[in-house]
């Protein structure tokens, strides 16, 4: 029988990976309905975030384009808050994010939790995860989500018959370790404001990557409490943070949305340079890569 | 569940929330206000040898209900 787990943090609100329906802070979307800021899955624009994020490996060739389209074919949405892949449990699948935003996060004993990655449109949640068995840590929605749910089997075919999109599969696990090895220098030296500033010019670049933002903004659904968790400040010092920043002109929060009057201004504040995101050259102001 | 407002001094700039966050109870909101002030420390040493950081914690009706600071202290003991 699994042990009950306590999400509390401090504060007792325990609003980490649970499974229940969103609730609190009027802010979730009260019905399975379109994923927040996500094109409807009707009018989901063709190439789909799967094909746009992949095209950035500079390895898929327009005839690769139908397979992963035909990947996409029957997402299904899945409440916020929901455990796709729960912690110390063999994964029975592997999922693909087509619509809203899922986390990676790892749980401590105490109840403690870490928001490891973000999961946008168009990411894999452990695209390898049959590999090592067990998971080491949960994948969970932050807010309503489109999910496809491929088996194991379906993928292993995919990457046996098609080395080109084998190949762009391994390079957005290798870009996912670039954004961890970016987080995990932020959250150790970066002063909480310019790491605050450094996390939402990747997440403004990211979902713009995936035709899911614009020039200047995006959507930001995550609780004060949940970038806490992500940042590994405590949620006061979030408030703050979000305050100064705004005062500043640098960037605002607000209805679950980014807006960065200046995005050239903020990434100079933080130091943000995007090319651990290897991005093509003349992808939404990115860097310039040589292909 | 119900809100709370959390007021912060990190020496330089005093801050008052305008947005408040929730807690179960105050004895919640009280572990949050004092578990900024380490994050407000780490982001701001002082110059010189003193800074005293500080959150005061504030209900919806405006009434204070708790307070708490840090005092980051330091002195020579050797002539420089």
């Amino acid at each position: 029988m699994p042990r009950r787990r306590s999400w509390r943090r401090c504060g007792g609100r325990g609003s980490g990976p649970a499974e229940r329906r969103a609730s609190g802070n009027g802010s979730r979307c009260d019905t399975l309905g379109t994923p927040p800021g996500i094109l409807p899955l009707d009018r989901m624009a063709t190439p789909n975030p799967l094909i746009l994020k992949l095209q950035q490996s500079g390895i898929l060739l327009d005839e690769d384009h139908p397979i992963l389209a035909g990947l996409c074919d029957s997402p299904r949405t899945v409440p916020a808050d929901t455990i796709l892949i729960r912690q110390d449990e063999k994964p029975s699948g592997v999922h693909l994010i087509l619509g809203g935003f899922a986390c990676r996060s790892k749980l401590l004993p105490g109840g403690e939790w870490q928001i490891l990655s973000l999961l946008l449109p168009g990411d894999f949640c452990d695209i390898h995860s049959a590999a090592l068995g067990r998971s080491d840590h949960f994948t969970t929605t932050l807010t309503d989500c489109a999910v496809v749910r491929l088996s194991h089997e379906a993928v292993d075919e995919l990457t046996l018959t098609d080395t080109r999109i084998a190949r762009a599969l391994w390079w957005s696990r290798l870009v996912d370790e670039r954004i961890l090895r970016a987080w995990l220098t932020s959250m150790g030296q970066r002063r909480a404001d310019e790491w605050m500033a450094h996390f939402c010019c990747e997440l403004l670049l990211r979902l713009q990557v995936v035709g899911c933002a614009e020039a200047d903004a995006c959507e930001m659904p995550l609780t004060q409490d949940q970038l806490g968790h992500l940042l590994g400040i405590t949620d006061v010092h979030v408030s703050r943070m979000l305050r100064e920043l705004r005062v500043r002109d640098l960037l605002q929060i607000k209805n679950r949305r980014l807006t960065v009057p200046d995005v050239e201004r903020l990434r100079a504040f933080c130091g943000f340079d995007p090319d651990y995101l290897h991005l093509m050259a003349g992808s939404p102001a990115a860097g310039a890569r040589v292909a | 569940m119900p809100r709370y407002f959390f007021d912060t001094n990190d020496g330089d700039m005093l801050d008052e929330d305008d947005v408040g966050l929730e807690f179960a109870d105050p004895e919640a909101a009280r572990r949050g206000a004092i578990a900024a002030l380490p994050d407000m420390a780490r982001d701001r040493l002082p110059d010189g040898d003193r800074r005293d950081y500080s959150v005061r914690v504030r209900d919806e009706a405006g009434t204070v209900l708790y307070s708490a600071s840090l005092a980051l202290t330091g002195e020579w003991h050797v002539r420089r």
